[in-house]
Parts: structure tokens; sequence; C-alpha cells
């Protein structure tokens, strides 16, 4: 999606910033610092870095440790940023961020819709989190389920069986019956 | 294991009281590197690499994700967020 999304949106100076959310992750993956990374794939793709970041940056750095940016300025920064440029933020596997991470996330991501006509945000998640993206997003967000067709299954066990490490153990009938029987039951589940 | 790629904002902080030798690169990665600890480009490239090429790409043509990517505003219901779901497995991460 990422990768398509650059493509698309290349040529029209379009900023495009990615996220995957992992279990495993739990503890860095707040708020502030999932939001941090966008703005930094966001300014990453500027020519150069906006005055006033340059400044909070200088002036923090005085701080011992080095204080980073809260949630809310940079929630700031994505607003200025995507409202004169087209900003593509793309979350992945919401579900696995935590409960309370995921309400102040989605409430940052909708205050940044509010404000700038170029943000577009794209997630992803398990379905029981269906109702509660749509509330926090307070009817600006489309859903679409995800199952993958017939297609996408057999163009997937073909990329897998030409990586076969064992081919000698495949043969025609074998492949037949792979191509046939999976696709089948995949697409009745 | 193929070596991921590292963007040249990692390592910073090190030479941070240099104010005099400063360059404006040097700042720039330091800023980027404050911004976030987090490197989600990094999981991107590991994706970026397992993913079949052409899965999933039924839903660039959905109604659902033109109305998001050309940002239609005004139409019903407003669409500049765009959730997809789906179950364990179903390559929500792997979508074209």
């Amino acid at each position: 999606m990422i990768d398509t999304l650059c493509k698309q949106a290349a040529g029209d100076g379009a900023a495009v910033a990615c996220f995957y959310f992992d279990f495993a992750a739990q503890e860095e993956q707040s708020p502030a610092a999932v939001l941090g990374s966008v703005l930094k794939q966001v300014v990453g793709a500027l020519g150069e870095i906006p005055e006033r970041m340059v400044k909070a940056f200088r002036d923090r750095e005085k701080v011992i440790g080095g204080q980073r940016l809260s949630l809310s300025e940079i929630v700031e920064f994505l607003q200025d940023i995507s409202s004169s440029r087209c900003t593509f933020i793309c979350i992945d596997a919401l579900d696995e961020c935590p409960a309370g991470h995921r309400m102040k996330l989605l409430d940052s991501l909708n205050q940044i819709l509010q404000e700038s006509q170029g943000a577009r945000i794209f997630l992803t998640g398990r379905p029981h989190i269906r109702g509660e993206v749509e509330k926090h997003l307070a009817g600006r967000a489309a859903t679409r389920s995800i199952t993958p067709t017939k297609d996408d299954i057999i163009i997937f066990l073909r990329a897998k069986l030409r990586e076969d490490t064992m081919p000698d153990a495949m043969d025609e009938s074998l492949e037949e019956e792979i191509m046939k029987s999976i696709p089948e039951t995949v697409s009745e589940m | 294991m193929s070596q991921p790629y590292i963007s040249d904002n990692i390592n910073s902080f090190n030479s941070i009281n240099v104010w005099n030798n400063y360059t404006v690169a040097d700042e720039r990665s330091e800023i980027l590197a404050w911004l976030s600890p987090l490197e989600p480009q990094i999981r991107h490239q590991d994706i970026r690499i397992r993913r079949v090429d052409e899965v999933g790409g039924w839903l660039l043509q959905t109604q659902e994700y033109r109305n998001w990517f050309d940002g239609m505003s005004g139409c019903e219901p407003d669409s500049s967020a765009l959730f997809c779901y789906g179950g364990p497995g179903v390559g929500k991460t792997y979508l074209r």
C-alpha cells in the first residue's frame, strides 16, 4: 500500500508515512512516539525542516535528556504541514495498539483530519475495533472489509510454489491439486 | 537475513554540545531522530520483501479506495480516512 501510494502520489509532491503496530512492542509504541515517527517521515520528505521545529529542537536540547515534543505539539505540526501538502498516513494493525493508547491516537488523527484538507488516513485492523474507529473519527472514516479473493490466493500460491525449496517432491498432478483445492476451500471460508 | 536499510537519522545525539562545529546536515538528522525513536521504515522494508506483487490489488479499484485517494470532499460520507478490516491472516498488512 505504501509503495503504491508513493508511486501514485510522488508526482504531486505528496508525503507518505507509515506505521506498523506490534503487540510485542506496546511499551514503546505510545501515541506520541507513533505520531512522532509519522511526523519524522513527513518532515524527512520536505526539502527543509520547518523553522518552528528547529527552534523547538534547540530550546528542548538544553533541557537534560533533550525533552521530546508532546502529543499535542506533534499533532499541530502534522496539521500545519498537511494543510499545505497532501499527506498520506498509513497505520497497520491498529488493534495491536493497547485500547487506552488507541483512543488517544484516534482522537489525534481526528484532530488532524478536522484541521487540514490535505490529510488522508489509511488504517487496518481486526473487525472488533471498527465501531471505535468510526466513532472516534466522527464519521470521517469509510470502511471496507478485506478478504482474499480467489485470484489473490492463486497468485500467492503460484509465487510460493516457485519458491519451493524441494521441487523434486512436486509433480504436475500435485501442483494441479494444490491450485484447485486451496483456492476453493479458502473462498468458501 | 538481509540487512534492513538504516536511515541516516539514527546514531545521533553524540555531538550535541559542539555548537561551533555544527553543520546543517548534522542538525537535520538530529532533529529527525529527536522527533521519535521509532523506525517504522525498517518494518516496512521487511514487509516489502515478503509481499507478493498483485495480491490485494483489487482494493485499488474499489469505490471506497478511489473516494479516499481522490479526496472527494462533499461526498457522503466524508472519506478522508479509510479503515480496512479483516480477521487475522487475511493479508491486511500486505495489501498492494
